[in-house]
């Protein structure tokens, strides 16, 4: 459904992305680890779209469609969708409202049911009816700014969905909501790519099937399954990379 | 503009100005008297106006209505194609358009207000063209007329005060409150006068009323200035809330004069909503703060084309614990300039001020700037500032982008949020106008 071909993204100039390549199926969970400064963010970012990433080489595809052209709400009409690592605040804006006119105008879901809709999913993600009124993100925690990206992820159902570091700042018991959620989405067949440090956030969720690679300097440099995570939890980068240098 | 005008020139086509208002609203000769004082400083005032010249304002005198417009509308057909299709856009009613249009002008406002009127008589609310009340309640009008202004502050004062016409009176008795806004739509479309209307609010103790004052459509008006000049006094306790909601034409030049006395533990929440694209708008409110009384002035700005706008705002605080804040949201459009200069002056122990600036830069050639003002007479004031002036952020037009909101419309719902804080007081029939304004200007479609 997505293939990320040779890719190479600059920003402001400077080369983040020196070639990378990635093909991910309907269905399946990609983990994406690698140290800070390694272009993680940078290829989900490329990926949404973000006009600072330019593409200076090679291409995205997904299903079937060049999208490295399109622009954010291009791609997320064609199902992708990011949760951000850390979303910015919207002054002004309330959730619910924000919430409806998304819905509204991406999956043509009447005003009045989405309301309805938005209120019973945010219970699931601990979400009062009161805090559907707070302007988007705007003095939130970290762990409610997760919680928020994740509830769009469940009203939107992407048929592709990044998640850059949805376990950063978080405290635990969000976490264990956050990666109960991902599982569910996982289940009802939505592609994901997730970007993590850690292995901790792995651990609601089955891991047969991940797939999991390492990238640094730009480059994925190793591809495997679940026991990379393993091996990285248990010895560090350096146990992937070899050498002394790693991060 | 061939002719050179002078000024005796202006001063003899004013005289025939108040000779025809005298006799028109039969007007008790005090007022009259009031209106040729104000014709003899005239002639001495300064200006004091960056954008009208001398002779601008001369030939304004002598024409006060521009040319080009439909002569008579008679009904919303006679608009202009563009006004009307842009109402339409807007959604705004019929009935609505009309007042828009000119077409129910003050005198069928008082028509319309007639009920309503009578009910609220009887408990001690008095709304009054002001040339009726100057006729029915002479007393009170005489002690609340000019008293926060003085007509030879400069030539735009004075003239107002020479040929003010129409306007309200609004009164309300002690212990009278208002549960609902007022609203009032004046605009007078005859050709040969100023539009220069005198407003009058006096609010006994205890009172308390929301007065609303124009519309947020745009309204269709025959002179390029507009010269309106409003009085507020609020006695102990009283709380008084004035919006007022703009929408010019861009060829007009606005300078609104308000000033209010705000008495001990009484509140006046002014705001005013600025929307479309005038020519230029110059004013510089003064309030007067009595012990523990509180004055905000709230500025909503959406600056368009080349608006100039320039917006003051000088706060006394003249009693112990008196509080002001000036706060101001500007989203400055195309090639508009909007400034802020408010001012507030501690004069007594106790007092709090505070001033808040905000802007949102639309375009390269968008232009803002602020000078905060704060003046401590005393030692225990606490008195702040804050602005600040961007453009839209990158990130948010992104975040936005990337739930699947095409460029335009998360521009509009970043607009939209950015004023929201400020339009609090604003009731929802006019802020769904509102928003509905603000995204047509960002999609160009004003």
């Amino acid at each position: 459904m997505l293939k990320v071909d040779d890719l190479h993204v600059a920003v402001e100039g400077k080369e983040i992305l020196k070639g990378v390549s990635l093909e991910v199926g309907r269905g399946e969970f990609h983990v994406i680890m690698g140290p800070n400064g390694s272009g993680k963010s940078t290829l989900a970012l490329t990926i949404a779209g973000h006009p600072k990433y330019r593409v200076t080489q090679g291409k995205i595809i997904f299903e079937g469609e060049d999208i490295t052209e399109y622009s954010p709400d291009e791609r997320a009409k064609r199902g992708i969708l990011l949760a951000f690592q850390t979303p910015p605040e919207v002054e002004g804006v309330r959730i619910i409202d924000f919430l409806a006119q998304v819905l509204a105008e991406i999956k043509g879901i009447d005003i009045g049911e989405a309301y309805d809709l938005i209120k019973k999913k945010a219970e699931d993600l601990w979400f009062k009816e009161e805090d559907l009124k707070r302007f988007v993100n705007v003095g939130f925690s970290g762990g409610e700014r997760k919680r928020l990206e994740l509830l769009q992820a469940l009203l939107l159902e992407p048929k592709l969905l990044l998640l850059d570091e949805p376990d950063s700042g978080v405290d635990v018991d969000s976490l264990s909501v956050i990666s109960r959620k991902i599982e569910e989405l996982h289940k009802k067949g939505v592609s994901i790519i997730l970007i993590t440090h850690y292995g901790r956030i792995l651990k609601h969720i089955d891991r047969e099937n991940l797939k999991v690679h390492v990238i640094r300097n730009g480059r994925i440099v190793k591809s495997g399954g679940a026991e990379l995570v393993d091996l990285i939890e248990r010895e560090g980068f350096k146990a992937v990379f070899g050498g002394g240098n790693g991060e | 503009m061939s002719e050179t005008l002078t000024l005796s020139d202006a001063k003899s086509i004013i005289e025939n100005q108040i000779e025809d208002l005298a006799r028109r609203n039969r007007e008790p000769e005090w007022m009259t008297r009031i209106r040729y004082r104000a014709l003899e400083e005239f002639i001495h005032a300064p200006l004091n106006d960056p954008i009208i010249d001398e002779q601008t304002l001369l030939h304004f005198i002598a024409k006060p209505e521009i040319e080009g417009l439909p002569e008579k509308i008679e009904s919303l057909d006679d608009l202009p194609p563009e006004m009307k299709s842009l109402l339409d856009r807007l959604g705004i009613s019929e009935v609505e358009q009309k007042y828009i249009a000119g077409l129910a002008v003050q005198t069928d406002t008082g028509v319309i207000y007639n009920q309503f009127l009578q009910e609220w008589a009887k408990k001690g609310l008095i709304i009054l063209p002001t040339e009726e009340a100057v006729r029915r309640y002479p007393d009170v009008v005489k002690e609340h007329f000019l008293k926060l202004f003085n007509a030879g502050e400069s030539k735009l004062t004075a003239y107002h005060t020479a040929v003010w016409n129409g306007g309200i009176f609004l009164y309300l008795k002690e212990n009278l409150k208002v549960p609902f806004p007022l609203h009032l739509f004046f605009l007078i479309q005859e050709s040969s006068l100023a539009q220069a209307p005198h407003i009058i609010i006096v609010a006994e103790r205890n009172s308390e009323v929301h007065l609303i004052e124009g519309c947020t459509a745009p309204i269709l008006v025959r002179h390029s200035l507009h010269l309106d000049m409003t009085e507020a006094y609020l006695h102990e306790n009283a709380k008084v809330r004035l919006t007022v909601l703009q929408n010019w034409p861009e060829y007009v030049h606005t300078r609104p004069m308000t000033r209010a006395r705000i008495g001990r533990n009484a509140q006046f929440l002014n705001t005013t909503v600025s929307l479309g694209a005038g020519k230029s708008n110059i004013a510089n409110p003064k309030y007067w703060v009595s012990g523990n009384g509180y004055v905000e002035l709230n500025g909503i700005i959406l600056g368009q084309k080349d608006w100039y706008i320039d917006l003051g705002g000088e706060m006394h605080l003249q009693g112990e614990g008196a509080s002001g804040i000036n706060a101001s949201k500007a989203v400055i459009m195309d090639e508009s300039t909007v400034i802020t200069r408010g001012v507030i002056r501690a004069e007594a122990p106790k007092t709090k001020g505070h001033i808040s600036c905000d802007a949102l830069l639309m375009s390269d050639k968008a232009r803002m700037e602020t000078y905060p003002g704060l003046v401590s007479l005393v030692n225990d004031a606490e008195l702040s500032h804050e602005a600040a002036i961007g453009k839209i952020r990158e990130e948010e037009l992104f975040y936005l982008m990337s739930r699947g909101l095409s460029e335009e419309k998360a521009t509009q719902l970043i607009v939209k949020g950015f004023l929201e804080p400020m339009l609090k007081d604003i009731p929802v029939e006019f802020l769904v106008e509102i928003r509905k304004i603000i995204e047509l200007a960002v999609s160009g479609g004003m």
